[in-house]
Formats: C-alpha cells, sequence, structure tokens
C-alpha cells in the first residue's frame, strides 16, 4: 500500500522512515507484542505482513538477506521479495507469501496482513 | 495511548530460549568448491581426469526433483555455502547451533561409476576436511566409500584415530543393503575405533535409473518416501541379519531418512520375528556362528544400535499427538536433532521451543539435542 492522501495518523504506528529499507529488503517491528515484517517493493509502496511464515516461524524480514558466500551460489539471497509479483519467499524454506494478502497458493495457508502507508516519510502500520 | 514498538534483533533467527541448550547437529553440510577439492586430489592419473570439462561428478540424473522448489538445484545452497570454520560459525550462531558435526557432503559420488575417480575425491574431500575443520577441532564425520571396502579400510587407518573425527560418513542407496557380511570388516573397525556409522541419503540415488523410480516424478515422492524406505530397508536388514549381534557397540545413525517409521518397524519386526524365526539360522553371520536366533528381540536393537536424524521433523502439530509419537518411537534413545544446513530442507531447531511435547518434557528434549549424540560420537 502506498501514499494516501488523508491519513489519521493515530490509528497507525510509525515503524519506519522511507529511507531506513532498502528497496526489495524488509524490516522486523514488533508493534504492540505483534511482529510485523515491512517491506519496501518500490516506487514507494510498501507491505506489512506477519513476521513468522505459519509453516516453522522463520523471520520473513530476514528475506533477500545475502547468503554465506553468496558469490559462489547462483541465487545469492535467502528467499526475497519479488517487487512485480508482490510476495516475499521465506529465508528458510523458500514458502512465497502474497504480500496483500497473506496467502500461500499451494498449502491454501494465510497469515495476517496489515494496513501500511506512507505519509510524510514516514511508514506507518495500522494494527 | 500509544504503540509499544521496537526492531526486531536482526541476528535472532529461533526462539531465544533455544540459546540457553547445547544443541549439537548431526548432519551440518560443508560444500567445498571443486576447484579446491582438485589440490587435494594427489594422484596426478585421477586429477588428469577430474580436470576435464566433465567435472567431478559427470554423471547426471535423467531429471532433477529440485525442480519442485522455487530456487531448483540451487535449493542445495538454500542458506549459503559453508567453506571453512568460519561460515560453519556464522551459520550456527544464527540457529543457536553449539556444536555442528560438519560432513563434506558430496552427496552424489556414489552413484559415479568410475571407482578410481571416485575414491580419489572421496578421498580428497576427506583431505579437505583435515585440514580446514579437523584441525581446527570442529566436531567432522569424515568419509567412507560404501563401494569399496578395502578403501574404506584404508581410510579408517589413516585418519580413524584423528581427534576431532567423531564419525564416519557414507551413504545408504538401493544397492546392498548394509547388513551384507561383506561389510563386517568396516564394522569391525569402526567398533575399535569407537566411531559411529553416519548414513546419508544419496542424491545419486533418487530412484531414477529403475521401473519404480521413472516414474516418482514428485519430490515428495523421490525425497519424502524413496529415502526412508532404503533407510528401513537397511537398518533392517542390518538388525536380522545379525549385525548388532557381532557388533554390538556399532551405532548407526540415518540421515534424512524420516523417523516416523520406528513404531511401524518396531512392531511389526517383533511381531513376525517372533512368530517365523526359523530362518535366521541360516543368514550368513548366524550359519557361520552356529547360533539359532538372534540374541535380542529385534526392537531392542532398533532402540540402542540405530539411530535416526530428526531433519525434516515434521511434528505434529498437537502437542498430545506428538507426545504419542516421539514414545512410540523411542525418541529418548533413537533420535539426533540434524539441521541439514544450508539446504532447502534446512530444520531449525524450532519444534523444540515451540511444541509443548518438549516444554513439558526436557528430559526429552535434551536427548534429542545433545544427549544422545554424545552417547555415540567420539568425542
Amino acid at each position: 500500500m502506498g501514499e494516501s492522501d488523508t491519513i489519521d495518523r493515530s490509528a497507525y504506528t510509525k515503524v519506519a522512515e522511507e529511507g531506513d529499507v532498502e528497496e526489495g529488503r524488509g524490516i522486523g517491528v514488533d508493534v504492540d507484542g505483534i511482529e510485523i515484517a515491512v517491506f519496501n517493493v518500490g516506487d514507494g509502496d510498501y507491505y506489512a505482513i506477519s513476521n513468522r511464515c505459519s509453516h516453522q516461524q522463520a523471520p520473513l524480514c530476514k528475506a533477500g538477506e545475502e547468503k554465506i558466500n553468496a558469490e559462489h551460489t547462483w541465487t545469492k539471497t535467502r528467499g526475497g521479495v519479488n517487487t512485480e509479483e508482490c510476495t516475499v519467499s521465506c529465508p528458510w524454506h523458500l514458502w512465497t507469501w502474497d504480500l496483500e494478502t497473506g496467502t500461500n497458493e499451494a498449502s491454501g495457508q494465510r497469515i495476517g496482513t496489515f494496513d501500511c502507508v506512507v505519509d510524510d516519510g514516514d511508514v506507518l502500520v495500522r494494527v | 495511548m500509544a504503540s509499544a514498538i521496537k526492531r526486531l534483533d536482526a541476528d535472532e533467527e529461533v526462539p531465544a530460549e533455544a540459546f540457553d541448550v547445547e544443541i549439537v547437529d548431526m548432519d551440518f553440510h560443508v560444500n567445498p568448491r571443486e576447484e579446491e577439492l582438485r589440490r587435494y586430489v594427489e594422484d596426478e592419473r585421477a586429477l588428469d581426469r577430474l580436470s576435464t570439462e566433465f567435472g567431478m561428478w559427470p554423471i547426471p540424473d535423467k531429471w532433477d526433483a529440485a525442480y519442485a522448489i522455487e530456487e531448483g538445484n540451487e535449493g542445495l545452497f538454500t542458506q549459503g555455502r559453508a567453506e571453512v570454520v568460519e561460515d560453519v560459525q556464522r551459520a550456527c550462531e544464527r540457529f543457536a547451533i553449539d556444536e555442528p558435526v560438519v560432513n563434506a557432503g558430496i552427496n552424489g559420488l556414489p552413484q559415479q561409476h568410475h571407482p578410481v575417480l571416485k575414491n580419489a575425491v572421496l578421498q580428497a574431500g576427506n583431505d579437505y576436511m583435515l585440514d580446514h575443520f579437523v584441525d581446527e577441532g570442529v566436531y567432522t564425520a569424515l568419509s567412507i566409500a560404501k563401494w569399496d571396502v578395502e578403501h574404506a579400510l584404508d581410510e579408517l587407518d589413516r585418519w580413524g584415530e584423528e581427534d576431532g573425527v567423531v564419525g564416519a560418513y557414507s551413504w545408504y542407496d538401493p544397492r546392498e543393503p548394509w547388513g551384507h557380511t561383506q561389510f563386517d570388516p568396516v564394522f569391525e573397525k569402526l567398533e575399535s575405533l569407537g566411531l559411529p556409522l553416519l548414513l546419508h541419503g544419496s542424491l545419486a540415488f533418487w530412484p531414477q535409473h529403475s521401473y519404480v523410480g521413472d516414474n516418482m516424478l514428485t519430490w515428495t515422492e523421490v525425497l519424502g518416501f524413496d529415502w526412508p524406505i532404503y533407510t528401513m530397508v537397511n537398518a533392517i536388514n542390518m538388525i536380522m541379519s545379525g549385525v548388532f549381534d557381532r557388533y554390538p557397540d556399532l551405532n548407526v545413525v540415518f540421515q534424512e531418512g524420516g523417523h516416523w517409521w520406528l513404531p511401524f518397524a518396531r512392531y511389526r519386526m517383533d511381531e513376525f520375528y517372533e512368530m517365523h524365526p526359523e530362518d535366521v539360522k541360516i543368514t550368513p553371520r548366524k550359519y557361520a556362528d552356529g547360533e539359532r536366533y538372534l540374541d535380542r528381540s529385534p526392537s531392542e536393537y532398533l532402540r540402542d544400535n540405530v539411530y535416526v536424524c530428526t531433519q525434516p521433523f515434521a511434528l505434529p502439530r498437537r502437542a498430545g499427538e506428538a507426545s504419542d509419537m516421539l514414545r512410540l518411537s523411542m525418541a529418548k534413545d533413537t533420535f539426533c536433532y540434524s539441521s541439514d544446513w544450508p539446504h532447502q530442507t534446512l530444520d531449525p531447531p524450532t519444534w523444540f521451543f515451540n511444541s509443548r511435547a518438549f516444554r513439558d518434557d526436557q528430559e526429552l528434549r535434551d536427548a534429542i539435542l545433545h544427549e544422545n549424540a554424545y552417547d555415540i560420537l567420539r568425542t
């Protein structure tokens, strides 16, 4: 979800500033005890989704992290964000999650998604 | 009221409690690069052939089951590629693994057909591991050839007494099961050295090149069930052919062969043996030793001499069901934690801290996470 014209900021929590999250990567935050991964998919669009993969509780915010000795591998990263498909694949077992719906097509499972907007350079999440 | 917010620790990938418990990882793969391995090939004739464009393991499979995962064959390196001690340490810190048992993981080797080249690569892998891990004090399982007993014995003579070598690593496959008497000299040697035999599934023996295997077209069949079938075949063959009567101190660890088959094998072996035991006396070892029956019930060898790695655990979600399965599997005596790092089937030790089956039974948790490993590894 991207820039919004009118934001009731009292309903949201600031989790980052735009420059904090590089494109194609994410951060993990704990908001009121809820772990959330926030991803920057480019063009000013950010998505917020449960930080824990339903399969084995891997931290999705690590998706896209460089592998150990990445130069000797093909894909270089542990899972990652697909900015075109708007999905994230888990850094442990590559389960792919739709960032808009929170669904994993193969298993039919779904994890939580959260409203996420950018306002005045702040990345905001509504829990 | 303002929300409470904090940035998550970027280095913490498993529950914090995992860092408070000692964790031994029975199956951690190091992946030396081919050009590095070639430096350890001593025989110039073998090196000449291994340096051609065909590489060190030239026989491809008919197809690759790894297509089933998003990254295809890159799934072998989903987490990266450990080449030296520092790489292993970095990986283990993320997952709260205290003591990895590393192996060179050349799991395509058994399928290669050329005996001289296979032995040269295996030996190079061992020398690489001796230099980079054993000498650095990392628990290491070095490889022995299943296809060449004499070479296996030569290798055990060469490094079997090295401190830091905690086990011997080989493979199970659809060929002669490990209960065959040709392996007795290996068992005798391992027993005398105090080394367990770690048997891993072989990539090369994904069930292709057979009528049944040609029709296994999915990862679920191939990795999910073919390996466990051959694990069962090998474990039961070793038990019923009297391996553990002749070598009672031998311990065998099956890696990536599943573990929930234990209740099935446990009860079925005893049932069949107790009803129909009269053929045991004409199996080769018993015949040679003039013995009529096994010394104990088959399930007792399963409990005492056979171990299985947990990866991938696939623990039932309901804790009561998980506890029942664990008890029936004799997990306190048979299960050893393994991560299988860096593969796509990686299994971080989350289960032991997220499931009430372990929160309510910390003895069981500790047995699987380190005690069973320490009981059998030569540390």
